[in-house]
């Protein structure tokens, strides 16, 4: 550790710029990651704050809640307790003069059911009647107030904003809590058999007795989310790449800077230095770059997070971007093999007389 | 009483009809207050008998002897120890880590060989002895060519070993400092009592040796002290 951090000290620039390397990669992944998971809490917020843990929905409908469509008769034995919710989801776009229009998600709930029971109302109250909704927060950043009329699709109806609820993104939607009736409404099914899209259950066995109802486990359910498969593969493969690239990076320079620093190395070894004594040398070097890239990265992704702005999908899971961290250092030892390789066999000899 | 001993040492490089000999039935031994010189032209075989000698490469044949101990009996990291305690290297170039001060040239020694070493005072003597007392805070790329192979001298003489090896110390110097280099290891062997052995082909230094010896083609044998100066073999 002694050579490590006195060389990385008489070779500020040198070691500045590998640095700056690392740290620039880190951040990138730090801010994916970021992303990542932001995206993907705007997938799933929703549903996790159900707390289900299965969905039963029609079979044919290829696990997309959007395609779903649960008759009376189908769900006609289906055993609903307290652990079981009817869910009605619609897409629909929300209006109300002076503020953007909102592609949101209609979710029709039953007031004696655990989701509506469970729904945390952060201002207003729950909803009383069939005009009457409570709609995610993003409605009160772009300017929606309790009390406001909203008009949803094209339907002459209005619908009144009677309270606010914290993360509720279903999709990346924001969403709409309201009745079952009102669902209908929305879906133009209001003298139908239609029961609703899907039954959630907090039972992992719930099983709605019928052939042409299938049940799903949450986690499944999720993973069919249209589009959240692709996208978290897509993030994971792009961290996964800047990590092989920090892995190329730190290999390169370390690789490079023993070669031009062999002689001193056989020089030690002739002078009695041990091997492992300068295999840590450069092992504490990649770690120490690594961890000082990790750190200042760490730091400027935290900056970023203050200085984003609201509505960008970004959260940050502690957990997750410390596995990253530890990566990023095992990185750094791999990268340190070949040239630590190179020293640990390097002939004092070849140096000495020549 | 000799500290270090070569007996019958043979050293052949390569195999089949690119099989060289490059070192003849070598013996040569070296007691502590002795310095040595051994002059030979560009090629004979310097290098090789020395680090033969310092226990870097293993002789075809024959057996160097340290203290009593046969070398071929000791392992890898026996050898570093050997190195690192007993034999002192001083080299033509490359010999201080250039990104270390003077001082932490030594410091680095005592982390990694924390006893045994030179005390404070000792080495405070040695280095105004050296006469670079005031360059403890420089790196050696801040140093001229005779600076730096006294910090190199010092440097091999910090861990205190019994015996010190060098290769070609005055390379690059002028006839001043050869003669100011030539006085200082003459100096280490008699007030330091060390066995010194200088492999060199620059005849000017074997005015201070206690002993000569010439390397022409491998094969080793004393030479008379003739006293020429300014005689060097072609390099
Ligand atoms: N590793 C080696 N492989 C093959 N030949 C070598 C090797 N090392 C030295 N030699 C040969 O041995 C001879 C003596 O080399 P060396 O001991 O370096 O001479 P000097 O130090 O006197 O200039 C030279 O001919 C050199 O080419
Ligand atoms: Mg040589």
């Amino acid at each position: 550790m002694y050579l490590a951090l006195k060389e990385i000290f008489h070779e500020k620039l040198r070691y500045s710029l590998i640095i700056a390397m690392i740290v620039l990669i880190t951040y990138l992944i730090f801010i994916l990651s970021g992303l990542s998971t932001g995206l993907a809490g705007e997938n799933t917020q929703a549903i996790d704050s159900w707390g289900a843990k299965s969905m039963v929905l029609n079979k044919d409908a290829n696990v997309n809640l959007n395609q779903s469509l649960i008759t009376d008769r189908q769900a006609e034995d289906a055993n609903l307790t307290n652990r079981e919710a009817v869910i009605g989801q619609a897409p629909v776009v929300a209006k109300h003069q002076g503020s953007p229009k909102e592609s949101s998600s209609f979710v029709g709930i039953k007031n004696d059911q655990f989701i509506a029971k469970n729904l945390k109302i952060a201002s207003g109250h729950k909803v009383h009647n069939n005009r009457q909704v409570v709609v995610d927060d993003q409605f009160k950043s772009d300017g929606y107030r309790i009390g406001d009329k909203i008009q949803l699709n094209s339907l002459s109806d209005k619908y009144q904003i009677v309270g606010f609820t914290k993360d509720a993104k279903l999709n990346v939607a924001p969403v709409i809590y309201g009745t079952l009736s009102a669902w209908k409404q929305l879906r133009g099914m209001e003298n139908t058999n239609a029961f609703g899209s899907a039954i959630a259950s907090k039972n992992v066995n719930y099983n709605a007795n019928n052939s042409q109802l299938k049940k799903y486990s949450i986690a499944y359910f999720i993973s069919k989310l249209p589009g959240y498969s692709a996208q978290n593969t897509t993030f994971d493969f792009m961290i996964g790449f800047l990590m092989i690239i920090s892995l190329i990076i730190i290999a390169v320079f370390l690789y490079i800077l023993t070669v031009q620093a062999l002689p001193t190395y056989a020089v030690l070894r002739a002078q009695g230095i041990p091997a492992a004594a300068l295999v840590r040398t450069i092992m504490g070097q990649s770690l120490i770059l690594m961890a000082a890239g990790i750190i200042i990265g760490a730091a400027l992704t935290l900056l970023t997070s203050r200085m984003i702005p609201i509505g960008v999908p970004i959260a940050f899971n502690v957990p997750m971007l410390s596995m990253i961290s530890v990566g990023l250092l095992f990185m750094g030892v791999v990268g340190a093999a070949i040239p630590a390789r190179k020293i640990a066999t390097v002939d004092p000899v070849q140096v000495i007389g020549g | 009483m000799s500290v270090i001993e070569l007996k019958n040492i043979n050293k052949y490089f390569g195999t089949g009809t690119a099989k060289v000999h490059v070192l003849h039935d070598i013996n040569f031994s070296a007691a502590k207050g002795d310095l040595i010189v051994v002059v030979g032209p560009s090629g004979s075989g310097k290098s090789t008998f020395l680090t033969i000698a310092g226990g870097l490469q293993t002789p075809s044949s024959g057996e160097v002897i340290v203290e009593g101990k046969p070398v071929s009996e000791l392992n890898k990291k026996q050898r570093d120890k050997l190195r690192l305690n007993q034999v002192g290297f001083v080299l033509q170039s490359y010999s201080l880590v250039p990104y270390l001060r003077v001082k932490e040239q030594f410091e680095f020694v005592r982390k990694i060989k924390p006893n045994g070493n030179l005390g404070h005072e000792e080495l405070e003597n040695l280095l105004n002895e050296l006469g670079i007392e005031s360059l403890v805070n420089k790196y050696p790329g801040q140093l001229s060519g005779g600076q730096t192979q006294r910090v190199a001298i010092a440097r091999a003489l910090y861990a205190n070993p019994e015996i010190v090896l060098a290769d070609e110390p005055t390379a690059a110097l002028d006839s001043a400092r050869v003669i100011e280099v030539g006085k200082m290891f003459k100096e280490l062997a008699e007030r330091h009592n060390k066995a010194v052995v200088i492999v060199t082909h620059d005849t000017r230094l074997m005015d201070f040796a206690d002993q000569t010896y010439e390397i022409l083609d491998g094969r080793m044998s004393v030479r008379k002290p003739t006293h020429i100066t300014n005689n060097q073999f072609e390099s």
